[in-house]
């Protein structure tokens, strides 16, 4: 009987999560006895022979777990599956009676009359557990509550700040925590890679082309030197923000049935440029993005910044039934690319259901994204001191008017202009948010009003972020509110931002990020792999007044850097994954980056920043000003794994398949543009000087005398061929056949 | 096929954005596979025992074809003619304004085959194979709308961005081609224009986009950049991709990303052989007179979809995994979206493709390809029993209920699941959610559908969601 109280005592404490209506039978204790002894008797072994398997031991289907207690009565995601004491309210009961679908046990028999009976009488007994169902089984956390524990989790944890370093100072501390962690494999850095390879690296790394002789001449002596030089060129942004609008799922069309142009949503691709050359500091950077135009509601780069919001599919053609359910998806689309995107978390997965991993309630969900109630696309026709709604809105047709006299038309996410409509059987937004269950519009469960993450908010924080806009603002303030939150790093999720961009920073100058998910930080993503490093990093971003540029400088000046791609099976074998960093494996340029490095080296890259792209594979452009349109996108670069812009992409694939291959091969640009570096050479009269030039061009080095000699036979071989079919060119066509083998090597388009 | 295209620590690290692929590699691993499948198009064993399909061809009737004026057949619509069909709400449709009262099909039923399957008359050469096809007639959707039907149709989700079924199957088994793409898309050649939201409906989302659909142009040239430019004969071209091996190999030990940069080598040899495999494939010019004519391809109504279905054979028999044919165009009356006339709409929508799809299934069983090929036939959605309001009536787009029909890969030929109500309005029995439909594709295939995940955003993705929906175990008898 001892034991019996003791269970007793559990089962009632764990009574906290029912529901708080319920009310206790006067009689519990003695039923709660009685169904514990059922319990031991029958329920158990029927509970593990029919229904175990699927609900908490080989699987929870249906979200509904019976190993616990707590776990039984918390229900399934359809609601509550068993109320204790009332069996007659209990679906469970139905279902086992085959009343209601789904009939169980799942395709399996009903259940003895007898079996049902005592079910039924041990859930009006309190369904009191002895022990769980499985040995040792805790009942899962409450997904709909954020706990103390909950807030320890790595990514989550408070930042300890630093004083900002020299770039110098810096990168000795980046390197002297690696070391430190190294120490333990008895791993120490790679040698330095040879200057050249190192000027190389830096190029491509923060312009994205490679240098031109004269610059590899110039700075060889001492590439460090050269990396403030670099950062400061306009190439720079024009690099970074590439890597940035796969983060924002950036693109310039809605998507779906016509896939409707945004002929003006480039300035955000603008602005990002702008911003990361001019180092705009990275809280600015975010604010700006989610609420430009509550700062500074005339500033155009402010403005256009909100393209970040706006930049999502949406549907052009929707029913009267499903207006709402595409308003609520285009709400998610904003706060799921703010989560993901921003603070590395799938906040979006609480869209249905409470997030069962990372402490994200459905509540919080609904709450934050009540952020964007009110919050659409629309087109405005800015001056320096004015905005107004560009001329119509009716049916996406502002394209067809030109803009105002003097004035840009720029595609913004914020309020209060004309929002743009779609062909629609309802408004473009409604006036509240709703908790809806299972994230189903018709099951409203009450009006959400703005919130933040229980993680980084506590109860009474919220005035610390509250942003109330001037009389007769055209906005809520709800945005500058969220973006006040996500930048607090006291007391709202500035930490977290802090880290998961630094990791974003360090993910591109090492191929793999200190998370090496970066837009998963939570339990689902994969641990830091030198967490100490990580948090260093963000605390100097953070003391560095949110500067990017410092930290860029810091890791290109550390040796963990500068080291060689030089093989060392030792080395792999002791850390076959790199997470000590202490070699470095060459990394494929991306799509982008490869075209624009045959461009550059064949001399022919058209340098103008900004405004409209296009969508001419022919275009001398760099790559980042395709015009991106999501059903047209452009074919090399998705070749080479750009993403599709749909949702934030922290990282692409790197794959490589024959498409690659024949794009090298086959496309007229290709073959053009290794014409032009051809033409580049055409003056040396002498093939081998020829081959030399053409590999400090491309390779950023001078031809091994076998590569020279193999160079030589095959020009040679060319021409004839040619010569035999009487071609008058047949010297211009050979270089050019080389020079198209040279821009397919390994060697371009990886960077060493 | 050698290649290794990424190691499968980068798939797992790199892919997605998580850790891609590894539910899958462990699943691999289970059956014995040890990790070697570096190559994401490596062929895989199926997961489950009974698939046998090992090629899948999908004729998507796009618009959404009325079951009952096709494979459904409701004689008490007939009797009902012009009555109301009580309770209707008329925003189930797309256009509210335009609902009119219960329209009996102006076609024809018979009974055909064995199975004494009743077929309208719009198909008389593909109901000579009833006894070969399983009819779903109870499937149901969750949009009254193309674009997000299409989407859910493709890919499981209204919204746009989430990996298509064949994405998902080629993930999942691979290529048996070394030479072809894996999965192919060919869309309407008549120019009416493709089906809403275009290549998402083949896109592979948050798979590796080397999983995504080859979407073959309808005119031109199929694929890009398959010719060499001009001055480069084939020697030529041979004479630069032995000295690009050459000069890449001379690199490529002392790096520690040899097997990629190997991969990269062979990719170049791939992509070569490719040039001629491809064009090859598609060539139906080659097939002898009496497969041409059984195909219908000396018909100027129906040759474009002979060839296409032809195309699908040749495919299916050089190893190409999923193929998609898109029977129809956009909208309206550029596909089976028969707003208004449905008797005109639907006969040329039917006459177009009757011919060449009897002559797909007779084809692939003479060779003996029909039990390792899935053929499926169905669109986004069905359309209502009452009519749409024009001079020639129409119907309006119906969620609650469609046919979907089976053949090959397994599938119990005859065999009829599930029903509409009386008039065809609602799935009523046995009732079948596209997720049911997907996971039992993907059953025909081999696939476990619950086991065929993908990491993404924190969470095992998989094509047939978090419902838990049921394989249509009649469909394999």
């Amino acid at each position: 009987m001892r034991d019996h109280l003791f269970a007793l005592s559990i089962c009632l404490t764990a009574g906290a999560v029912l529901p708080a209506a319920e009310t206790l039978p006067a009689d519990h204790a003695q039923r709660m006895t009685r169904g514990i002894e059922t319990f031991q008797k029958d329920i158990a072994p029927l509970l593990k022979a029919h229904c175990l398997k699927c609900h908490g031991a080989d699987a929870t289907k249906g979200d509904f777990d019976i190993a616990t207690r707590v776990d039984l009565l918390r229900g399934s995601h359809n609601g509550p599956v068993v109320v204790a004491f009332d069996a007659a309210k209990s679906v469970l009961i139905e279902v086992v009676n085959h009343a209601k679908e789904p009939n169980m046990p799942k395709d399996k028999p009903k259940l003895p009359a007898d079996a049902i009976s005592k079910l039924t009488s041990w859930i009006n007994d309190g369904a009191p557990y002895a022990e769980p169902l499985i040995a040792g089984r805790k009942p899962k956390r409450d997904p709909s509550k954020v706990t103390d524990e909950d807030r320890q989790w790595w990514s989550f944890l408070p930042l300890k700040m630093a004083k900002p370093l020299s770039a110098t100072q810096g990168a000795a501390k980046i390197d002297e925590m690696l070391l430190a962690k190294a120490k333990a494999k008895g791993l120490t850095f790679n040698p330095p890679a040879e200057p050249a390879t190192l000027v190389r690296r830096m190029y491509l790394d923060l312009t994205g082309i490679p240098p031109t002789p004269e610059e590899l001449q110039s700075t060889i002596k001492n590439p460090a030197s050269n990396i403030q030089k670099l950062l400061d060129s306009a190439r720079f942004g024009e690099r970074w923000a590439r890597h940035w609008l796969d983060v924002a799922r950036f693109a310039e069309s809605t998507g779906f049935e016509q896939d409707y142009d945004r002929p003006f949503a480039f300035h955000y691709r603008d602005f990002v440029i702008k911003a990361l050359n001019s180092d705009m500091p990275y809280d600015q950077f975010v604010k700006w993005q989610l609420a430009g135009d509550e700062y500074e509601p005339t500033n155009p780069l402010a403005l256009a910044a909100t393209g970040f919001l706006g930049a999502g599919v949406f549907p052009s053609q929707i029913t009267a039934n499903e207006v709402e359910r595409t308003r609520y998806d285009a709400m998610d689309d904003m706060l799921s690319t703010t989560g993901a995107g921003l603070l590395g978390l799938s906040v979006g997965c609480a869209r249905c259901h409470d997030n069962k991993y990372d402490p994200i309630p459905a509540r919080d969900y609904y709450q934050m994204l009540s952020t964007f109630t009110t919050t659409t696309r629309m087109n405005v026709d800015v001056w320096p001191d004015k905005v107004t709604s560009a001329i119509t809105t009716k049916k996406a047709k502002d394209k067809d008017t030109p803009p105002q006299k003097d004035a840009t038309r720029m595609m913004i996410c914020g309020e209060g202009y004309d929002p743009i409509v779609m062909h629609t059987q309802g408004g473009p937004f409604f006036d509240q948010t709703f908790f809806l269950k299972r994230g189903n519009p018709d099951l409203k469960d009450g009006e959400a009003k703005q919130g933040f993450l229980q993680i980084f908010a506590r109860p009474g924080d919220e005035k610390r972020w509250q942003w109330s806009p001037p009389e007769g603002a055209k906005y809520s303030g709800r945005r500058r509110t969220l973006s006040n939150w996500i930048t607090d790093v006291d007391r709202g999720a500035g930490a977290l931002l802090a880290r998961v961009i630094v990791n974003r920073l360090w993910q591109h100058h090492f191929g793999t990020g200190i998370v090496s998910t970066p837009n998963d930080f939570g339990k689902t993503g994969n641990a830091p792999t030198q967490p100490a490093l990580l948090d260093w990093l963000a605390s100097q971003l953070i003391a560095n007044g949110w500067k990017m540029k410092p930290i860029h400088q810091m890791i290109l000046l550390s040796k963990a850097y500068q080291q060689s791609t030089q093989r060392d099976a030792a080395k792999e074998a002791a850390d076959p994954a790199n997470e000590l960093f202490m070699y470095r494996k060459p990394q494929r340029l991306e799509g982008e980056a490869i075209r624009d490095s045959m461009l550059a080296v064949s001399g022919v890259l058209d340098e103008t920043m900004f405004g409209p792209g296009t969508r001419d594979e022919n275009s001398k452009r760099r790559s980042i000003y395709f015009n991106i349109k999501r059903s047209q996108l452009i074919g090399s670069m998705v070749a080479f794994d750009a993403p599709e812009p749909l949702v934030s992409q922290g990282a692409r694939p790197t794959t490589t398949v024959a498409p690659q291959a024949l794009i090298l091969m086959n496309s007229p640009q290709a073959r053009v543009w290794a014409e032009s570096l051809a033409k580049r050479v055409s003056d040396v009269s002498d093939v081998g000087q020829r081959i030399k030039d053409v590999y400090l061009i491309c390779f950023s080095r001078a031809p091994r005398a076998d590569e020279i000699t193999s160079g030589k036979a095959f020009i040679e071989s060319q021409r004839s061929s040619y010569e035999a079919e009487k071609k008058s060119n047949a010297e211009a066509l050979a270089m050019a056949d080389y020079c198209q083998v040279l821009l397919g090597l390994n060697e371009f388009v990886y960077v060493n | 096929m050698n290649t290794h295209p990424f190691s499968r620590r980068d798939l797992l690290q790199r892919a997605g954005g998580g850790f891609g692929a590894l539910a899958l590699s462990a699943l691999l691993e289970g059956k014995g596979h040890a990790a070697s499948s570096l190559n994401p198009f490596a062929p895989k064993v199926p997961m489950q025992i009974g698939g046998k399909a090992k090629s899948v061809i999908w004729i998507f009737t796009n618009g959404g074809p009325s079951q009952v004026d096709t494979w459904d057949y409701k004689p008490e619509l007939q009797k009902r003619d012009g009555k109301p069909l009580d309770g209707f709400d008329p925003k189930t449709g797309f256009f509210p304004g335009s609902v009119g009262p219960l329209m009996a099909s102006p076609f024809k039923f018979a009974q055909h085959g064995q199975s004494g399957t009743w077929a309208s008359e719009l198909f008389p050469q593909t109901s000579r194979h009833v006894d070969k096809m399983c009819f779903i007639h109870s499937c149901w959707t969750g949009s009254n709308n193309h674009s997000p039907a299409l989407f859910m149709m493709n890919t499981g989700a209204t919204r746009m961005g989430y990996p298509c079924v064949g994405s998902w199957v080629t993930y999942g088994l691979g290529s048996e081609s070394d030479s072809l793409p894996s999965f192919v898309v060919m869309s309407d050649p008549k120019n009416r224009g493709l089906p809403k939201g275009s290549a998402s409906n083949w896109g592979a989302g948050f798979l590796p986009s080397v999983y995504q659909g080859t979407w073959l142009k309808p005119s031109g040239k199929p694929i890009d950049n398959l010719d060499a430019p001009s001055s480069l004969t084939p020697q030529r071209q041979r004479a630069q991709l032995d000295l690009l091996a050459k000069l890449n190999r001379s690199a490529l030990a002392a790096s520690p990303i040899e097997s990629e940069l190997n991969a990269r080598i062979e990719s170049f040899e791939l992509a070569y052989r490719m040039q001629t495999a491809a064009p090859e494939a598609f060539d139906v010019a080659n097939e002898p007179e009496h497969i041409k004519k059984l195909y219908g391809l000396d018909k100027p109504h129906c040759a474009h979809f002979s060839a296409q279905c032809l195309m699908a054979r040749r495919m299916v028999e050089r190893g190409v995994r999923f193929i998609q044919l898109y029977s129809g165009g956009m909208e309206n009356q550029q596909s089976w979206d028969g707003h208004n006339d449905i008797i005109g709409n639907h006969t040329g929508f039917a006459a177009e493709s009757d011919q060449p799809v009897a002559a797909l299934l007779t084809d692939l069983e003479q060779r003996g390809l029909l039990d390792q090929t899935l053929v499926i036939w169905g669109g986004e959605f069905g359309r209502l029993p009452i009519s749409q309001k024009a001079a020639k009536p129409g119907r309006d787009h119906n969620p609650h209920a469609f046919t979907v029909w089976m053949a090959g890969g397994g599938v119990r030929g005859g065999y009829h699941h599930g029903e509409t109500d009386e008039v065809g309005f609602k799935s009523v029995i046995d009732r079948v959610s596209v997720h049911d439909l997907h996971a039992t594709i993907l059953a025909a295939a081999g696939l476990d559908h619950e086991k065929l995940t993908f990491k993404f955003q924190g969470l095992d993705q998989r094509l047939t969601g978090v419902e838990s929906p049921r394989v249509v175990k009649q469909v394999f008898g």
